[in-house]
């Protein structure tokens, strides 16, 4: 399948992002001592992957505003909007057994954006089978 | 909304691809209108029409309307 420039710039600028992320995960998982208290250098190494998540939103915004093919953008906007509601369906219904039950496990906020990944890819799948689309731009998951 | 994107395609001897390359937009796109499965915005819609030489009307029908 032919991939349309926008796709591309995206997934060139998503590679770099995630590099940085995993580099910044790995570097504060080695250098942070979680039983310390927080300090300076605990939020700075923090900070790398979490400011790289922030680039990849706006990143797959910006993919959104250029993705010139009003069609496929609207592919990939149902998408969004599916990763979405997946994501505050799974965190509520958890949210609220937490609020109920002091057995079950907690689900830490660093796995929002991740199931909001997996909505991505849930997404994909609604648009390919159910929604009858045959050929996905192959954007944003 | 139905349409003659189909018909209009195949009297011009077109593949989706070539059409999709006259409008600008992706082959894709063009199977999905063509299918009913995505309504083309006006501007689009306009282009379609341009390209074809035809009015609007006389290339997408409202639901219910015989080709």
């Amino acid at each position: 399948m032919a991939r349309n420039p926008a796709t591309i710039r995206y997934n060139r600028r998503m590679a770099a992002i995630m590099a940085v992320y995993i580099a910044g995960i790995m570097l504060a998982s080695l250098v942070i001592d979680r039983a310390a208290p927080l300090g300076p250098i605990t939020i700075g190494l923090t900070l790398l992957p979490g400011l790289a998540i922030v680039a990849a939103i706006g990143a797959i915004g910006r993919f959104l505003t250029e993705l010139a093919d009003e069609y496929l953008r609207m592919l990939e906007v149902r998408k969004v909007i599916i990763a979405t509601g997946v994501t505050l369906a799974i965190t509520s219904v958890w949210g609220l057994l937490e609020l109920y039950s002091a057995s079950l496990p907690r689900l830490p906020v660093f796995y929002v954006f991740p199931i909001w990944c997996g909505g991505l890819f849930v997404g994909q799948i609604v648009n390919r089978f159910w929604l009858g689309d045959d050929d996905d731009v192959g954007g944003c998951a | 909304m139905n349409n003659r994107l189909k018909v209009l395609r195949a009297e011009r001897d077109w593949s989706q691809q070539d059409l999709a390359d006259r409008l600008g937009v992706s082959r894709q796109s063009v199977n999905a209108i063509e299918k009913g499965r995505y309504d083309p915005s006006l501007p689009l819609a306009f282009t379609i029409a341009d390209v074809f030489g035809l009015p609007i009307e006389a290339i997408f029908l409202r639901d219910g309307d015989s080709e």
